[in-house]
């Protein structure tokens, strides 16, 4: 399933529509690093609501586009984690070093908007 | 209690009380060395306690009734009259033969009724105890010439009746089982509210201690309660939290970092300085988590966060507010 990601003003949105193999994670990964080099966009916001489970791999994955998107001097912000998908990530250790976290979409885009009046309230967990 | 012992204690219903099956009667009487030649000899005497029977019951109750704690028991005549059949036909029973289920469930209810009135182990076990004394002054004078078989009778009288008083006692252990299971559910019952302190602030007090159910069950409720609420900052308090070892510790940094990937900041407050020594000494790493001493501490940083500014109105000015609010009304304005 591929993920669309959408371009708005100088930030990226990649909106996952459901479960993703480990082959379409690492798709996702190097369309989301693509598109920033290609816009030269300073952030990309993933959203996760659909999802009811993320694996290690996939937090793996997460963390490594968050990584990648750095050095391409691009923030990412993960936004919709469910409450059961927290409570397994923490029971893993999976902490997303790297990325910024945001309640859901809308929280995403005001941290991007205002970053200096938010950025206390989502911490990146590094 | 273990199943596969047969003994189950009685589920929900608090008045049902344990039970005891077939294989359970047979496992106890087994213990207790309890054979068909014990049957045989209890049977042999039953006459025996045919005709004693209510002199023994009569010396039994002037007994009870010389003590407070259980003269307690039986100011009624009329109940005293009822209670002294029943206890007549129970000490009959012991010399009747047929030690079944049957037996040890009725001998249970019979411990059950005495629980219940409040009746102490102390008297239950002295009243056996006063049985057998009774008993057995009759039986050697009854075998007067033949002691070995007194003896016999009353070896037997005796496993029976510790058999007797095992089950009694299994109904006072369950009876407080029950209590504690109750009380355990209670105190479940009781889980932490997270209530909304202003829209996007969370409060969570917790109270009591913490174990790993209760701190899953905490950080499930408090995650929900942010995406329903769409909180960005919960304020957990500790204050009433009695101590903080390495695991509770580490149930509350992974409520934190839970609450932080759904994009929610957690506080803690509450740590006194005995919790805060507690953590040094043990090296806890509580890493990012951001802690304050007191709750007013706390819920001014979570405002701060989230963007309030609370301005203390002055009372005076408040005063002058209403007075003008009267002025007016009085103007008809």
């Amino acid at each position: 399933m591929q993920v669309p990601i959408l371009k708005q003003e100088d930030f990226l949105i990649a909106s996952i529509q459901g479960a993703l193999s480990d082959a379409e994670l690492l798709a996702l990964r190097d369309q989301v690093v693509a598109k920033i080099r290609h816009f030269r966009a300073r952030a990309i916001i993933i959203d996760v609501t659909v999802l009811d489970l993320l694996d290690s791999f996939a937090a793996r994955t997460l963390r490594s586009i968050a990584q990648m998107t750095r050095l391409l001097g691009a923030q990412t912000i993960v936004v919709g984690i469910q409450p059961e998908v927290a409570m397994a990530m923490v029971q893993l250790g999976l902490r997303l070093e790297g990325a910024s976290i945001a309640m859901d979409l809308e929280d995403g885009l005001l941290i991007l908007r205002n970053r200096g009046m938010q950025g206390d309230v989502s911490n990146d967990g590094t | 209690m273990d199943v596969h012992h047969g003994y189950k204690t009685g589920g929900s219903s608090r008045s049902k009380g344990p039970e005891v099956d077939v294989h359970e009667t047979e496992r106890r009487k087994k213990f207790l060395q309890f054979g068909d030649p014990d049957i045989g000899r209890l049977e042999s005497i039953n006459a025996l306690a045919e005709k004693y029977a209510d002199e023994v019951i009569e010396d039994f109750y002037r007994h009870l009734m010389s003590f407070s704690e259980t003269s307690a028991f039986f100011s009624d005549p009329q109940q005293l009259a009822r209670v002294k059949e029943l206890q007549k036909q129970y000490f009959l029973r012991l010399t009747k033969g047929e030690y079944d289920a049957e037996y040890a469930q009725n001998r249970l209810k019979i411990g059950q009724v005495h629980e219940r009135i409040g009746l102490p182990v102390s008297a239950y076990l002295g009243m056996y105890n006063f049985y057998l004394r009774a008993v057995a002054d009759r039986l050697f004078q009854h075998f007067e010439r033949e002691p070995k078989q007194a003896l016999d009778a009353f070896v037997s009288l005796t496993k029976l009746t510790f058999f007797d008083m095992s089950l009694a006692i299994d109904t006072y252990i369950d009876s407080r089982e029950q209590t504690i299971r109750a009380q355990q559910a209670a105190i479940q019952d009781l889980s932490t509210p997270v209530l909304q302190l202003r829209p996007g602030i969370l409060m969570l007090p917790v109270v009591g201690l913490i174990d790993s159910f209760r701190a899953s069950q905490l950080t499930e409720q408090l995650l929900h309660s942010i995406r329903d609420t769409r909180s960005k900052v919960v304020v957990l308090d500790i204050t009433g939290v009695p101590y903080v070892d390495s695991r509770v510790a580490s149930h509350l940094v992974q409520t934190v970092e839970a609450a932080r990937l759904m994009g929610s900041k957690v506080i803690i407050s509450g740590v006194s300085p005995e919790i805060a020594l507690t953590m040094v000494t043990i090296g806890v790493d509580l890493g990012q988590i951001e802690t304050l001493g007191d709750m007013q501490s706390a819920i001014e940083r979570a405002e701060q966060l989230s963007g309030y500014q609370v301005k203390r109105v002055s009372l005076q000015r408040r005063r002058d507010d209403v007075d003008d609010d009267e002025d007016r009304a009085r103007r008809g304005e």
